[in-house]
């Protein structure tokens, strides 16, 4: 709680009655029902505001590298120079595997391919996908979790792996079918028969294409007839002893491609995704809006509160109470008022948001959030205390006894 | 002052307050949806050394897999070999439907009888000419027989000689015919042209086998008592590989199992990297050196055609294989 020193040497009070003054400074904020809702909801929207859309965002950046996440079996990605987020498919030549295989430092490397692709639902609906393609032999890469199946069943033929969490909206046929593809559907993937083998659970994507699975050699075949260099990355697993730095820069001198770790890639999609789709300046200035629309409403709020107890501050200085104490009284309420409208805030926030998660959207919150959103509120109540103080000290105690 | 709060307000915005710091605590600690990672189903193979030449090998018989075909065109009639199946050189392991060459050889040789025949019958009328011309040539009375007479009968007698000649000629026609014939019957049936093991049978009984479509080998045959593995290498690599070198081999599905390899020999000629997917496009500007190892089969759960992962130590030299 914001507090100023109580015992002011200045002041002629004692400290049972600067308690006392505090409680005045209570029971003026309790006083007026209509004002004291008003200060704590217009706080409590700017938290609300502030910290649920600072975790969307967080949220959305989050489901950009769910992909990287999901697939995260080994420490290096290599990949093209010039990819930029973690669905921009630029082919590589397929030997790489094999130059990177061969590279000092390198336990071992997997390829990996993804892409979208064109594809039919039995009643005959059009859908794009994202097809990933794991290596044949390791299935390296897989999904976190499997529902139904097997992780194995994908060298099953033309077997194909759906999300589960996903599918019911995703892979709706919407053309007579009228139910979602299931296991044990089968469908054709550019004109190639598919086969679901299995389903899967994932990180949520920021990506809307279905994710389905496969194994490379199949994937390129479904892609384009296997007549195409189509390998997207490989994976690459470094040796427990080997330094991440020297081989990475081993690797990009031999293949003359980029390499880079998990969390490289997931933080190029990331500002990638962030700048190109304007989610950034969108939520940023969300959030800037919560932050101006509470100091606005809490300030204005708290102003007219203190103007309309400016007779009870003549009082209390016509009766030699300092500045510095009126100046604290006005901390406390903000402080009170802050809190209180803090707490109910953040809470709006967070149940709103795990009720979106629960839903589907993007929603996460780290610890960060709530701690910057209490600065902003901290930094919206000392502007709104700022104004009002102003007045107090202002105030000549004689003007209370003239009207 | 007239619309103080009462006491349950005073109350409840503090626990609002409270429940709300507790549901925002709660989101911060429950936090996202933690996924494991998924183990790979199979560890993906790694390389024994510490620098390697890493390339995929397919697995060949130590001949090569000789795809065998039919030099003449024709219904399949009978399959001799099993997939699988050894043979020695020169056994059969197919025949072609013969009928027809059969009777030909049937024609043949009683043309060759005919021949026969024809042959003795030109000796017997030699030997009448040879005959009638003695009876004149050792009379010295020149008048019993006319000097034109005997001039006839020498000339008879040489018509006589030729005839036998060429009934000679026309016999050993007769039989070079029918052996041709019996050659041509032969090409019917394919042999093993070296002991080894059928690995494929693409022909059945009834089937035409055409002697130009060579797309798809009849049989094809191999020695696989020793396995070679051609490896594809980078060519950009290809600088870095030791000839001689050490190398091994890692099954896919389950790199536990490992194979050592010894050397064989390097394809002196870089080819277009081919898709081991069955497709032979090229692919973009990728070319690759070719390297032969050899594997003793043992027991090992491998077939030939069936795809390694191998890994040749690049620091190993040896001295061996300067091909």
């Amino acid at each position: 709680m914001i507090n100023t020193t109580p015992m002011d040497g200045a002041s002629p009070l004692f400290k049972s009655e600067i308690v006392i003054v505090y409680a005045i400074a209570l029971k003026m904020l309790l006083g007026d029902r209509l004002k004291y809702f008003g200060l704590i909801a217009g706080i409590a929207f700017a938290a609300m505001l502030i910290a649920q859309q600072a975790s969307i965002l967080v949220g959305f950046t989050k489901q950009t590298g769910a992909f990287i996440r999901d697939t995260a079996q080994a420490d290096l990605w290599i990949m093209d120079p010039q990819v930029r987020f973690s669905q921009d498919h630029i082919p590589l030549r397929e030997i790489m595997v094999h130059t990177v295989r061969g590279t000092p430092g390198v336990q071992w490397a997997v390829p990996l391919f993804q892409g979208f692709v064109r594809a039919r639902m039995p009643d005959g609906t059009n859908f794009t996908l994202i097809l990933v393609g794991l290596d044949d032999s390791s299935l390296t890469g897989a999904p976190p979790l499997m529902v139904e199946g097997a992780l194995t069943d994908l060298r099953r033929d033309r077997a194909v792996f759906i999300d589960a969490g996903t599918s019911a909206k995703k892979l709706r046929m919407k053309n007579g079918g009228n139910r979602p593809m299931q296991v044990g559907d089968t469908f054709s993937i550019m004109d190639h028969q598919a086969y679901i083998a299995g389903s899967y659970r994932s990180r949520t994507s920021f990506f809307w294409e279905p994710v389905l699975y496969t194994t490379y050699s199949r994937a390129l075949t479904f892609a384009a007839g296997g007549d195409r260099n189509l390998l997207s990355y490989v994976m690459v697993k470094l040796l427990p002893d080997a330094s991440l730095e020297q081989t990475r820069a081993l690797l990009q001198q031999r293949t003359g491609l980029a390499a880079r770790t998990n969390e490289e890639f997931i933080q190029l999609t990331a500002d990638y995704i962030l700048n190109e789709t304007g989610i950034l300046m969108n939520f940023g200035f969300a959030i800037l809006l919560g932050f101006a629309i509470g100091s606005l409403v809490a300030g204005q709020t708290f102003y007219n509160f203190t103007l309309d107890n400016l007779r009870h501050y003549g009082t209390l200085k016509a009766m030699g109470v300092s500045n510095r104490t009126l100046a604290g009284m006005l901390f406390l309420q903000v402080a009170v008022v802050s809190v209180l409208g803090y707490g109910i805030g953040v809470g709006m926030g967070s149940a709103l948001g795990l009720l979106m998660s629960s839903a589907g959207l993007a929603f996460s919150m780290p610890w960060q959030i709530p701690a910057i959103t209490a600065l902003a509120i901290l930094l919206v109540s000392l502007l709104a205390s700022w104004f009002s103080l102003r007045r107090v000290f202002a105030l000549e105690p004689a003007v209370v006894f003239k009207g | 002052m007239s619309h103080s709060i009462g006491r349950t307000g005073r109350i409840l915005v503090p626990l609002l307050s409270l429940t709300g710091m507790a549901m925002m605590i709660y989101a911060v600690v429950a936090g996202d949806e933690t996924l494991p990672v998924a183990p790979p189903a199979a560890q993906p193979a790694a390389s024994p050394y510490a620098s390697t030449v890493a390339g995929a090998g397919l697995i060949e018989a130590s001949s090569r897999n000789i795809a065998l075909a039919s030099p003449l065109p024709g219904i399949v009639q009978q399959i001799a070999v099993q997939p699988g199946q050894r043979v020695a050189a020169g056994e059969l392991l197919f025949q072609l439907d013969e009928r027809q060459i059969v009777a030909e050889i049937a024609v043949r040789k009683a043309a060759l009888q005919v021949a026969e025949s024809r042959l003795v019958e030109a000796q017997a009328a030699a030997i009448e000419s040879r005959f009638l011309l003695q009876q004149v040539k050792g009379l010295s009375d020149n008048r019993a027989v006319s000097r034109e007479e005997v001039q006839k009968r020498e000339s008879a007698d040489a018509v006589a000689r030729a005839r036998v000649n060429s009934s000679e000629a026309a016999l050993r026609q007769a039989h070079a015919e029918v052996q041709a014939a019996e050659t041509e019957r032969e090409r019917l049936h394919i042999r093993a042209p070296l002991a080894g093991e059928v690995l494929q049978v693409n022909i059945r009984p009834g089937e035409l086998l055409s002697a130009s479509n060579s797309a798809v080998a009849a049989v094809v045959l191999g020695e696989t008592s020793l396995l070679h593995v051609r490896v594809d290498i980078d060519e950009s690599d290809a600088w870095r590989l030791p000839h001689g070198g050490k190398a091994t081999a890692r099954l896919r599905g389950n790199a536990a199992l490992q194979i050592p390899l010894q050397w064989v020999r390097v394809e002196p000629l870089v080819i277009p990297k081919q898709s081991l997917t069955g497709n032979s496009t090229e692919r973009v500007d990728t070319r690759v050196l070719q390297v032969i190892f050899s594997f003793e089969r043992g027991k090992l759960p491998v077939y030939v055609g069936q795809q390694l992962d191998v890994f040749i130590d690049a620091a190993s030299a040896g001295g061996a294989g300067q091909s």
